[in-house]
């Protein structure tokens, strides 16, 4: 009896320890990566030449970054989180400086089905948000003709639920983004 | 120990006692996580990552560890091991560890991993332990790799990312939706346990 619980506690307590040791040596590099990550999906929402800085602005909403090159605002990235069908999907909108224009989409982490909800992560999918209007709601069609409705995308064939996450995920989110950025954007010629 | 029966002791788990495609053990990851080879063989290596070391440890403690205690003892030890496997990935290699997601974590229940302490580790000496799991672990990640291989290849026309049908060949998708999965494995366990039953010496069963 007193040997069950001396050697489950020794155990435990050494494995606690390792896994301690373990997690802060690792900790940095995991950060990084993150970082590297999160820096390549925003880097790639904006097409100016010059790589732009972002600094976090605080909300009480939404995380939003604003992106800076040569002093200039360029314009902002929009966190949002939504739900697909295999679990949450990441991604990062970007919006032109005077919030008229979306300037491009980058999904940061998803659990989609390779091959069918996946495809949000593939540039063809992605590049039908560049030029969409963020005042207004987005909206899909499916089968091809996005002419037909105003403001909207290509549903990804197969994949309407991971489709309608990312289009309702995105409107939701600029809506209580860009009240927040408003103001700013007013600002942001001085 | 002569190294033959280390030799012995590795070679089983390769073939004739494959942990999937004879034990039929570690279902869940052997399924989910097939659709590339990449993926099969990164959590082939993580898998036989825990277990060389968790068997490593269990053979070692097994004579103070008190046999009503020992299922939970070895499950620490084995998520000890698993949790170390997904900082690792984490930190090295993160487009890996994003396309395993839940299932690095989920290494812990696999039940090779269990099954391997308490059939031979918790019996045998190190070496013989040591040679074991790795001979189990290869055996797992070969398979993982055949089967992710296949089902890339015929759902995505591709092997390790690289383009082998090229655009003429138009992708079945089901192959690397979970329907794929139990297709493949089928069609492979088959093939298997067809070819056991010639009396090819190197495929024999075991026993």
């Amino acid at each position: 009896m007193k040997k069950m619980i001396i050697v489950l506690t020794t155990v435990a307590i050494l494995s606690g320890t390792t896994l301690a040791i373990a997690y802060s040596a690792f900790l940095p590099l995991i950060q990084h990566n993150q970082k590297v990550a999160l820096e390549r999906s925003l880097g790639a929402l904006f097409q100016q030449g010059e790589s732009p800085e972002f600094s976090e602005i605080e909300t009480d909403g939404p995380t939003i970054y604003q992106a800076r090159a040569e002093g200039q605002v360029i314009g902002y990235a929009v966190r949002v989180v939504t739900t697909g069908y295999g679990g949450e999907i990441r991604l990062l909108v970007g919006i032109g400086p005077d919030l008229e224009r979306i300037t491009g989409m980058e999904v940061v982490e998803h659990v989609e089905t390779p091959g069918l909800g996946g495809k949000i992560n593939e540039s063809s999918f992605q590049e039908q948000f560049e030029g969409l209007q963020p005042q207004q709601d987005i909206s899909y069609v499916k089968g091809g003709d996005t002419q037909a409705k105003e403001n909207s995308i290509e549903a990804i064939s197969g994949a309407t639920i991971s489709t309608d996450a990312v289009v309702s995920g995105i409107n939701k989110t600029l809506d209580s983004a860009l009240p927040a950025l408003t103001g700013r954007a007013g600002k942001g010629g001085e | 120990m002569k190294n033959e029966t280390l030799l012995s002791h590795f070679g089983k788990g390769l073939i004739q006692n494959n942990p999937v495609f004879v034990q039929v053990l570690g279902m869940c990851p052997t399924l989910a996580v097939t659709t590339s080879a990449v993926n099969g063989l990164a959590m082939g290596a993580a898998t036989t990552f825990v277990l060389f070391f968790s068997a490593a440890i269990a053979s070692l403690v097994n004579v103070i560890v008190p046999s009503q205690v020992r299922i939970p003892v070895y499950a620490v030890i084995i998520a000890t091991f698993v949790t170390i496997a997904d900082l690792i990935l984490k930190a090295f290699f993160p487009p890996l560890s994003a396309a395993l997601g839940p299932y690095v974590p989920l290494i812990v229940v696999n039940c090779m991993i269990l099954g391997r302490i308490e059939a031979f580790a918790t019996r045998n000496p190190i070496l013989p332990s040591l040679a074991d799991a790795l001979g189990m672990g290869a055996g797992f990640t070969g398979a993982l790799m055949v089967l992710g291989a296949i089902r890339e290849l015929l759902g995505a026309g591709e092997i390790f990312g690289a383009v082998i049908f090229g655009s003429a060949y138009p992708p079945m998708l089901i192959m690397i939706l979970p329907p794929g999965a139990f297709l493949v494995l089928g069609i492979l366990m088959a093939l298997f346990n067809h070819l056991q039953e010639k009396d090819i010496p190197i495929l024999r069963k075991a026993g």
